[in-house]
């Protein structure tokens, strides 16, 4: 019954947090409870184990259900740090709403649901409101699935052995779209609120939907699974290149935490792109780096932003060093793990990567700047998400582990 | 229609259109719940159309001559991968998705009103839901069931409505 509950717990959290908002204090209480049984759920659902209550054949794999767990860390950290003036209720209510969809996308039992539910995820998420237009916020993530709907028909039919590689086509082609990374860049409008913005796909729902489509995608096409992964390498180095590059010639500070969180795609697309172990250990490293530090700091960053105020404190310069992936962050073990792997695959592969990697010193400099002086509440957010990535990243390998690595 | 139609009426028809046929496509492969909650999903959508807004056809407006000659490609290139490119049963269906899902992620690239786009996201749930009896196993009637939900669902939304002068 765990994987049922994992959905139904946070999507009641949501629903009863959106009924109370005129009473925010209740609101945080009822739905903080719900969330937290939800994550009971999540913890507790055996990975691999099936369960067929509703007559839908449900499980959860090891690898999404750490990364569930690393995306309710995330949204705690940010509810319970928000910045000043945030409506905590409204943040709580739509993070809850993500992670149900996120789970019903971790449970469910073939890339047909996934797809329809990413759909629905979609329409709520353009329902939300924001300062772009409806279709714009809903061009994107629909494109995505009719792309990624496309790849399934064409790894379903039989014919040519050509039309695998159009399936591999349309499903890298449909992940890209949905993530929002070149050749798709969502949208996006530097003054609009994190949760309507293409944020929320990048950041928040895009790991689970990632690894979803990933793995179902192998098991789908196995005969164009390489070609699968030269395409997911090839689009990881262009948004490693063009992200890091844009994220510190960019003009506006919030459009330069997209475009980092772009460049830290293009790191995981790489690792989902080598099939080594080393590869899927970086890509849960990359992922967990994304949930749990780079959102929360982007999160509070945008009144400094706003603010136009930049600090060169030692905070700052941690949080850069931290973005950077430098030692001893969970960042710095997630590149020696993709360099490892990249070195199993094929050498100048590594050289790529490598030559790559410097190039998120000069934003993430930039972006630990931005972040302003954080006091009070945030400071300990901000402590927080660091301490976390120093503890992943001297001692990963429990949380590898519990990814079934 | 729903490539060539600009107000809600033909979109409408557009969407009445997809889920008839999928309700069909559906029901001579034995899927008779499946196909019968597409219908229901479609119509529903259709009611969700005209109940509210400006109620007109805007069918083929000025300088829709690209979009015209989009639907005939698309329809012709889809006839060549499903009967031609593609071999074995279901050569129908294969046709219905391809061209459904096509069309529906041009008309999300040039659409810029609200109302014409979430059609065309209706319309791609019913083809997912068509698109699940492809597969070498029994998907169930979970597919069908949440995409007739997404296709009812989605022409609920609010959209801003432009105003006349």
């Amino acid at each position: 019954m765990e994987p049922e509950l994992a959905v139904a717990l946070p999507a009641a959290g949501a629903v009863v947090t959106a009924a109370l908002r005129p009473r925010p204090r209740a609101a945080l209480l009822v739905g903080g409870a719900l969330g937290a049984a939800g994550l009971a759920a999540i913890l507790l659902a055996a990975p691999g184990l099936t369960s067929d209550q509703l007559g839908v054949t449900l499980s959860i794999s090891a690898m999404n259900r750490t990364l569930l767990l690393a995306a309710a860390g995330s949204l705690a950290l940010v509810v319970a740090f928000a910045p000043p003036r945030t409506e905590r209720a409204s943040l709580l209510t739509w993070g809850l709403a993500g992670i149900a969809g996120m789970a019903a996308i971790a449970v469910a039992p073939d890339l047909d649901m996934v797809i329809l539910l990413t759909l629905a995820i979609a329409l709520l998420h353009a329902a939300l409101g924001g300062r772009r237009g409806l279709a714009a916020r809903l061009r994107a993530p629909a494109l995505a699935v009719a792309l990624l709907g496309v790849g399934l028909v064409f790894a379903r039919v039989e014919g040519s052995p050509l039309l695998a590689r159009f399936a591999a086509v349309g499903l890298a082609a449909g992940l890209a779209a949905a993530l929002g990374t070149l050749p798709y860049i969502h949208e996006f409008d530097p003054e609009e609120l994190t949760a309507a913005s293409p944020i929320a796909w990048i950041a928040f729902l895009g790991p689970i939907l990632g690894l979803a489509i990933v793995t179902r995608a192998r098991e789908l096409v196995p005969e164009a699974a390489a070609a699968f992964g030269a395409m997911l390498i090839g689009l990881g180095l262009l948004n490693i290149l063009w992200g890091s590059l844009a994220s510190w010639l960019t003009e506006k500070g919030t459009s330069a935490w997209h475009y980092s969180f772009m460049a830290d795609w293009g790191l995981v697309l790489c690792a989902f792109g080598i099939q080594v172990a080393d590869g899927r250990a970086a890509a849960v490293l990359i992922l967990y780096g994304i949930l749990l530090g780079r959102l929360p700091l982007y999160l509070w960053s945008r009144q400094s932003l706003r603010e136009r105020v930049q600090n060169d404190r030692p905070i700052n310069l941690l949080a850069a060093a931290m973005l950077a992936g430098s030692a001893p962050f969970a960042g710095f073990a997630a590149r020696v793990f993709l360099l490892r792997g990249a070195t199993q695959l094929y050498w100048p592969l590594a050289l790529v990567i490598a030559i790559g990697l410097l190039l998120w010193l000069p934003p993430s400099l930039r972006l630990g700047r931005s972040l302003g002086w954080p006091r009070g509440k945030l400071a300990v957010g901000a402590g927080i998400a660091l301490a976390l990535s120093v503890a992943i990243g001297i001692y990963p390998q429990p949380l590898l582990s519990l990814a079934g690595l | 229609m729903i490539v060539l139609a600009d107000g809600r009426r033909g979109l409408a028809l557009g969407i009445g259109l997809i889920a008839v046929g999928l309700a069909v496509l559906a029901w001579t492969t034995g899927m008779w719940l499946g196909g019968a909650l597409l219908l229901a999903g479609g119509s529903v959508s259709i009611v969700a159309l005209l109940r509210t807004g400006r109620q007109d056809w805007g069918l083929m407006p000025a300088g829709s001559t690209p979009r015209l000659i989009l639907a005939a490609v698309g329809a012709v290139v889809s006839l060549w991968l499903a009967a031609s490119v593609t071999t074995g049963p279901g050569a129908p269906l294969r046709f219905a998705v391809i061209a459904v899902l096509g069309l529906m992620a041009a008309r999300l690239l040039q659409g810029h009103s609200a109302v014409a786009v979430l059609a065309a996201a209706a319309g791609l749930a019913l083809a997912l839901a068509g698109a699940s009896a492809l597969g070498p196993n029994d998907a169930g009637l979970a597919p069908y069931l949440l995409a007739a939900v997404i296709a009812a669902g989605a022409t609920f939304l609010p959209v801003p409505e432009k105003r006349g002068a």
